[in-house]
């Protein structure tokens, strides 16, 4: 029936999600807090993260185009990046995430915009594939 | 005891750990959306706010609203370990930190500073499923101190220190009557608000009696004050004695991290913003805990005399040269901002930081600091290596406590005072070589732009210590002169090299013989500020040493000044933040910097 396809979809969309990973058990702690109290937390959730997130990524960018970096700003955002990111389990991101805080660390410039910007390309790609599945979950 | 007593006139006691009421608080949007429905599910009764600020007024309006707080540590408006201080000794509930970092350093200044747990995220539910079990442990530890503390008419309080004191505040919790106790033998005692006065009296009285001797029964004898009761004292005691232990275990913890770079990244969270709370605080007069504000420190800055000089908070650090009269008026316009301990923290730690950027290379040895330090050196204990980088950027003379935050572009104080303090003391170390600046003190600085920081101004201690922190970035730290003289006075009662003895002075002078401090005698020896703090703490009885005159003031600390001028040098403090980093040019040297802008009272300018 088409009720069970659209289901199976939704379950191999989840599924490859996790296993391309783009997400993490985490995510999963997400769905477990959906509930009838709470039927849309985890699409609520994720759309937070990705408001929040892109407010983020336009800090970062504004702080990259400053001259010299302000390391120790850029580490903060990402931190803040990092937390949110962590918290809804979006994995390929979080990695993004600590390798721009080693440049950070290391106080590399080019390393720094050069992991920012796959940061952002992650960001993007989980954003676009989230937004799928939740299209079709919902 | 059960659990019913405990939760008061809940409806839903039987039912508990259900319904159990959690404030939660965190500056990230997604991660603070993801605790509540964590806590949700695990079917706690919720609130969330994304602003400590906001959180500590719920709070403050109404303590008995929640049973548990749990806040991030990374906050914009306000460090989380302030916060949980604040939490803790004015509200006394539980607290739980969260951390998307967790580092070892991190963790354990949570602890330090009274956490009960340490959670990194992201949290799972299973972690979040027993933290009732805090609530309940601080109410037995509360109820069990509370029993003891009847029993223990006239014995001192120190033995109370084991239990926590701030279940204290569980016991007067619940009812907030009148001041009638009329059983003695209930845990409900009349809240009683430690007002500045009242605080400034009960320090008063500790300092005449002599840490060791200062029971409870005689506090309150010496204190005289009609409604007090012996119980309000010995409660009030414990808290205090708390605080100076946490300082003194900061500072020693201070030694331990010194030099770390994690330190720097503490550097970040500390939002100077701490002051402004107890600055509420102080003003609201809710503050049981505020009037803990360590007036050794203010005495030690401010040559006090000992009284509770909760003022200390901003003006002692400025002023450390500053005689005992000129402190007093500064003293007395910021009492509001003493906020007793909470207060007195953050202003140090800011003034501190500063100076104490140093690695702990040349920290003294924090690890003798021991509580007496803590009652004089206020916050300065509590300096964690996390402050490290906060301090001092080295080198330039001490003069002037301000100055040196000012210097410290950007170097956001934690509002833990100790940790100011810590630092100081340790740059003080420093400086005291040729005001050559250790190597790492430039490098571990970890200056945080100040524009970053919170609104000291609306802080408490008449916003000074919030203005120190501000203006603690620009403010060129001098060769930890003056704050390092004043660091070690007022934290460390460990003498310094030079000036050990002054430094001792004060600090023994405080703590132990309820000697007014001469934190402006202690400031004044720049030169005192010889090598490595470490010193030992010299037991309270000691008598004045030679060094409290010699303190001077060097550096231009402001004389009392009163809010109004600390704002004048503030602004211009700020100017200086756009500096980068001082250099750390070891100038360690006390030249007193001298702001046109401020009115140096000091005579060695």
């Amino acid at each position: 029936m088409e009720q069970n396809h659209t289901k199976r979809q939704i379950k191999v969309t989840r599924n490859s999600l996790f296993e391309q990973g783009y997400l993490d058990e985490q995510f999963s702690q997400l769905e477990d807090l959906q509930d009838e109290a709470n039927p849309n937390f985890v699409k609520e959730i994720v759309t937070l993260f990705f408001s929040d997130s892109t407010r983020l990524i336009r800090n970062v960018e504004n702080a990259l185009e400053s001259y010299p970096l302000d390391f120790c700003k850029l580490d903060d955002y990402m931190h803040q990046f990092m937390g949110s990111s962590s918290s809804i389990g979006a994995k390929k991101v979080k990695n993004e995430c600590t390798q721009f805080q080693e440049c950070c660390k290391a106080m590399n410039a080019d390393g720094c915009i050069r992991a920012f910007q796959r940061v952002k390309q992650e960001h993007a790609v989980l954003k676009r594939k989230l937004e799928a599945y939740f299209q079709v979950s919902l | 005891m059960t659990v019913e007593e405990i939760r008061g006139s809940d409806h839903e006691i039987d039912r508990f750990p259900i319904g159990m009421r959690v404030l939660a608080v965190d500056d990230n949007p997604t991660c603070l959306k993801l605790l509540e429905g964590l806590l949700r599910k695990c079917q706690y009764h919720v609130t969330t706010t994304n602003q400590a600020i906001t959180a500590l007024n719920m709070l403050r309006e109404n303590r008995n609203r929640f049973d548990l707080v749990i806040s991030d540590v990374y906050m914009p408006d306000m460090d989380g370990f302030k916060l949980l201080e604040l939490v803790g000794l004015e509200m006394d509930l539980p607290v739980i930190m969260l951390s998307g970092n967790g580092d070892r350093n991190l963790v354990m200044k949570g602890v330090t500073h009274g956490a009960c747990d340490y959670l990194v995220k992201p949290v799972r539910l299973e972690e979040l499923r027993n933290i009732w079990q805090h609530v309940i442990r601080r109410k037995v530890e509360s109820k069990s101190k509370n029993n003891h503390e009847k029993s223990d008419q006239g014995k001192e309080g120190g033995d109370q220190n084991e239990k926590l004191n701030r279940k204290r505040k569980d016991e007067d919790t619940d009812e907030e009557n009148g001041n009638e106790s009329d059983d003695p033998t209930t845990k409900k005692k009349a809240r009683v608000v430690w007002s500045i006065d009242l605080h400034r009296k009960f320090v008063a009285a500790i300092n005449q009696l002599g840490i060791e001797k200062a029971v409870p029964k005689r506090i309150l004898d010496l204190m005289n004050v009609d409604g007090l009761t012996r119980e309000n004292v010995a409660s009030h005691l414990q808290k205090y004695r708390l605080y100076l232990k946490r300082i003194s275990q900061q500072a020693n913890m201070v030694v331990t991290f010194g030099g770390n770079n994690d330190a720097s990244s503490y550097m970040r969270m500390s939002p100077l913003d701490g002051l402004g709370d107890f600055r509420t605080l102080s003003c609201s007069g809710r503050l049981p805990n505020a009037s803990y504000a360590p007036p050794g420190m203010l005495g030690r800055l401010n040559s006090a005399t000992g009284v509770a000089l909760h003022s200390l908070t901003a003006p002692p650090l400025v002023q450390p040269n500053h005689t005992q009269t000129k402190l007093q008026p500064v003293v007395s316009s910021n009492h509001q901002n003493v906020n007793l301990f909470q207060g007195i923290p953050p202003s140090f730690d800011h003034d501190q930081r500063q100076y104490c950027n140093k690695p702990n290379t040349q920290l003294t040895d924090v690890g003798s600091f021991d509580e007496s330090r803590i009652f004089t050196g206020t916050n300065l204990a509590g300096f964690s290596s996390i402050d490290e980088p906060r301090m001092f950027r080295g080198s330039s003379t001490f003069t002037d406590p301000i100055s040196v935050l000012a210097n410290q572009a950007g170097v956001k104080l934690t509002s833990t005072g100790t940790e100011s303090f810590n630092h100081l003391s340790d740059s003080s170390g420093f400086l005291d070589q040729n005001g050559n600046q250790p190597p790492n003190f430039s490098s571990n600085l970890n200056l945080q732009p100040l524009a970053e920081s919170y609104s000291y101004p609306a802080v408490i201690n008449g916003g000074f210590s919030s203005n120190i922190t501000t203006a603690a970035a620009p403010i060129e730290p001098h060769g930890g002169g003056l704050v390092g003289d004043i660091v070690q006075n007022v934290n460390r009662s460990l003498p310094n090299q030079k000036g050990g003895s002054r430094s001792k002075q004060d600090y023994s002078q405080y703590s132990q013989n309820a000697l007014p401090t001469q934190a402006t005698s202690a400031l004044a020896s720049y030169d005192s500020l010889s090598g490595p703090v470490s010193h030992s703490r010299p037991n309270g009885s000691r008598s004045i040493p030679f060094q409290t005159e010699q303190i001077k003031l060097q550096s231009g600390f402001v004389s009392n000044k009163s809010y109004g001028s600390l704002d004048d040098i503030i602004p211009g403090m700020m100017k200086q933040e756009q500096d980068t980093t001082m250099p750390m040019n070891g100038e360690f040297g006390y030249d007193p910097y001298i702001d046109p802008d401020r009115e140096y009272n000091d005579e060695s300018r």
